[in-house]
């Protein structure tokens, strides 16, 4: 019914002024047209029971009718044609019909005068503010046409209120029309932010969708194997090569927690103590290897921060898997191969060294002088050679990542001992000094890999030996500071230029070309020592001065086995 | 009669060269080259002094015989010079034996660690 009344009363424009003055019209003439639809049934009905008699309500009968057609006509135009046509005939309808509804007298200067106020109100609402005036003009000029022909002096304070009333009208329709206009604007600005921002968001949802397309796809064709915890250790996204690599379903990875996934059977009981570990330091992991059903896989992880506002927020982890089977078994071969083509390669140089030892020894009977220098010549350079393939096998085994250091307490004075029962011949042979002091604030005893120290003194005092002509080698331990150890080995020999130093501990490599046939020997020793250095946590660096010497300085973290703390203090 | 050493060495040139080095410092010598045979060797005959024992042997590993060695009471005076070419395996045996050489051996180094344990009989 209401929607009915709705669509009997809906204007189709785009104004929304005109369409609201129309719809006022219409519900006007819908009004009227019913008020005179009752009249005239009323009327019908009077003369029908005989209450009336047709001469007295002829006129109102006649008017009824004429009153509903013209509200049809004007609801027609109203609704298809043009509401201001429709209604300005409907006031000018509706003014004459007050003008000729009355007695003159009553219309004049009587009761009627206050109807006219109707149509000056409704100008302004129905047409425009201004258009009350046109009509208080039309209704003042025909009240007083009306006066003068009835003799009378026409009704001035009247007609100036008609003026008043327009006035009225014409700044409230105004003040009407001015909201309404604002009040659309504002509106319209309205709808133009939600437009826009609606706009805003779907691009960048589609951007999003996009950007995460794409990540998503990087993620899946990457051979590498990545999952990612949120802070609870919770998998929120794992790729298909980790899927494939762990050998497990997206429902046993997915939203599971790292405890779970690290329950799986296929997993090595060291690897699982190894990936717990990951999870319980806070701090940045290196990567390491577990075994994963038979597979040798290399993990590593990174935490995820979020820099936002300027705070470092852990907001989880990203673990990355990468298949390291083939690599595991060549670095085996390999190691293994070393391992093999060196104690092949140093049981006949031992037996060189050895025949060659028993000449210089005469152990057969006397050799002349020059047989005997010659057997020393021999044994030197298999000397030399055991030497280098000592450092290959070291260096082959660092790179495999298979030399260790092992701590246990170490007594600096018996590394002293051992190094001049090794090297005091050596440097005896070349006529130089090999000198060693220990600092009275080293303890007897610290913690350290005796064999590797050794080691690294060895090669420095041999490095020394071998660039040095004359002089002394001077070997020094000391304590720098409270927590630190050092190693100082200063040589009497020909220096390092200064161009030289940042590459005197690279692998193959020796300063000046001329300088390895002069020695001999190979690049290996102080790479070797440098890279042990690095594995004890301690730095190692050099000072040289040309044609004066030059000095390694070692400093080491010092660290006084337990036992012996407790037996000092 | 001198004492006597038993080298269990495999190679034979290194066997020769210790030989060597013993026989000079006054030594009686015995060489067995396979574990297997060292291992049967050991069950029986002349207690040695001194036993020059390789860890890499064929058949039967040095440190099997090592055992073997320490196990038998016949040996309780024996002393036991373990030479490997591997330093870590001659740390895991350091107090097993009475001493570790490494690889490679000096003969002059071998003759006078051995003529500083050999009793001084002639003087």
């Amino acid at each position: 019914m209401k929607m009915l009344f709705e669509r009997f009363m809906a204007i189709s424009t785009a104004d929304p002024d005109d369409t609201r003055r129309r719809r006022i019209l219409n519900i006007l003439l819908v009004s009227i047209g019913i008020l005179s639809l009752l009249a005239l049934a009323a009327s019908l009905a009077a003369i029908f029971l005989e209450v009336q008699r047709w001469e007295n309500v002829k006129l109102l009968i006649i008017g009824s009718i004429v009153t509903v057609l013209g509200m049809l006509i004007i609801y027609l135009i109203n609704i298809f044609w043009s509401g201001r046509v429709a209604a300005t005939i409907f006031l000018v309808f509706l003014t004459l019909v007050f003008a000729f509804g009355d007695t003159p007298e009553q219309v004049s200067d009587g009761r009627s005068l206050f109807a006219f106020a109707i149509p000056i109100i409704m100008a302004s609402i129905l047409l425009a503010p201004w258009l009350s005036f046109v009509f208080g003009t039309m209704s003042g000029v025909i009240v007083s046409v009306i006066a003068v022909s009835i003799d009378r002096v026409p009704n001035i304070p009247a007609i100036a209120g008609f003026f008043v009333i327009a006035l009225v009208s014409w700044l409230s329709a105004g003040n009407l029309e001015q909201a309404l206009k604002e009040l659309r604007d504002i509106n319209l600005n309205l709808d133009k932010v939600v437009v826009e921002r609606t706009q805003a968001l779907a691009e960048s949802l589609a951007r999003e969708r996009i950007e995460a397309g794409r990540n998503q796809a990087i993620l899946n064709s990457i051979a590498d194997g990545v999952i990612v915890f949120d802070r609870n250790w919770n998998a929120i996204l794992a790729n298909p090569a980790v899927r494939s690599m762990l050998e497990i379903s997206r429902d046993q990875v997915a939203g599971k927690n790292f405890r779970e996934l690290i329950q799986q059977p296929g997993l090595s009981p060291h690897g699982r103590d190894l990936l717990s570990a990951m999870m319980e330091h806070e701090t940045q992991p290196p990567s390491f290897r577990i075994e994963w059903n038979g597979k040798t896989l290399s993990v590593s992880a990174a935490q995820v921060y979020d820099m936002r506002n300027d705070i470092n927020v852990n907001i989880g982890t990203v673990a990355v898997f990468r298949d390291f089977t083939r690599e595991a078994e060549l670095e085996k071969l390999k190691s293994t191969f070393v391992a093999i083509v060196s104690h092949e390669l140093r049981t006949p140089l031992n037996a060189i060294l050895g025949y060659s030892e028993m000449f210089k020894e005469t152990v057969y009977g006397p050799m002349n002088e020059k047989q005997v220098n010659m057997a020393d010549r021999i044994m030197k350079n298999t000397k030399r050679l055991l030497g280098l393939i000592n450092d290959l096998l070291d260096q082959a085994q660092m790179e495999a990542g298979k030399l260790t250091i092992q701590m246990g307490p170490v007594k600096p004075a018996e590394l002293l001992e051992t190094l001049h029962g090794l090297m005091d011949k050596t440097a005896a042979d070349k006529n130089l000094t090999l000198t060693s002091e220990i600092d009275p604030n080293l303890p007897d005893t610290i913690n350290g890999d005796a064999a590797r120290l050794q080691q690294i003194l060895v090669n420095l005092v041999n490095n020394a030996v071998k660039f040095t002509e004359q002089g002394s080698i001077r070997v020094r331990l000391w304590r720098p500071k409270e927590n630190k150890w050092g190693i100082v080995i200063s040589d009497t020999g020909d220096g390092i230029p200064p161009s030289e130093i940042p590459y005197i501990f690279e692998t193959f490599r020796q300063v000046d070309g001329a300088a390895t046939r002069l020695h001999g020997g190979f690049g290996l020793g102080l790479s070797i020592v440098k890279q042990l250095v690095h594995m004890m946590n301690g730095e190692i660096e050099v000072e040289s001065v040309l044609g004066e010497g030059s000095t390694f300085m070692i400093t080491l973290p010092l660290v006084i086995p337990e036992k012996v703390a407790v037996r000092r203090s | 009669m001198s004492e006597l050493a038993l080298i269990i060495e495999d190679d034979e040139d290194l066997a020769n060269i210790f030989a060597e080095a013993l026989r000079g410092v006054g030594f009686e010598v015995e060489h067995v080259a396979d574990g297997k045979i060292a291992q049967e060797r050991l069950k029986s005959g002349r207690a040695p002094f001194l036993v020059l024992l390789d860890m890499h042997l064929p058949h039967v590993s040095g440190g099997q015989l090592l055992t073997q060695i320490k196990q038998d009471e016949r040996f309780a005076n024996t002393m036991v010079i373990i030479t490997t070419a591997d330093a870590r395996m001659g740390e895991a045996y350091v107090n097993q034996a009475d001493f570790v050489l490494i690889k490679p051996i000096s003969f002059v180094q071998l003759r006078d660690l051995t003529s500083r344990l050999k009793p001084k009989d002639q003087s």
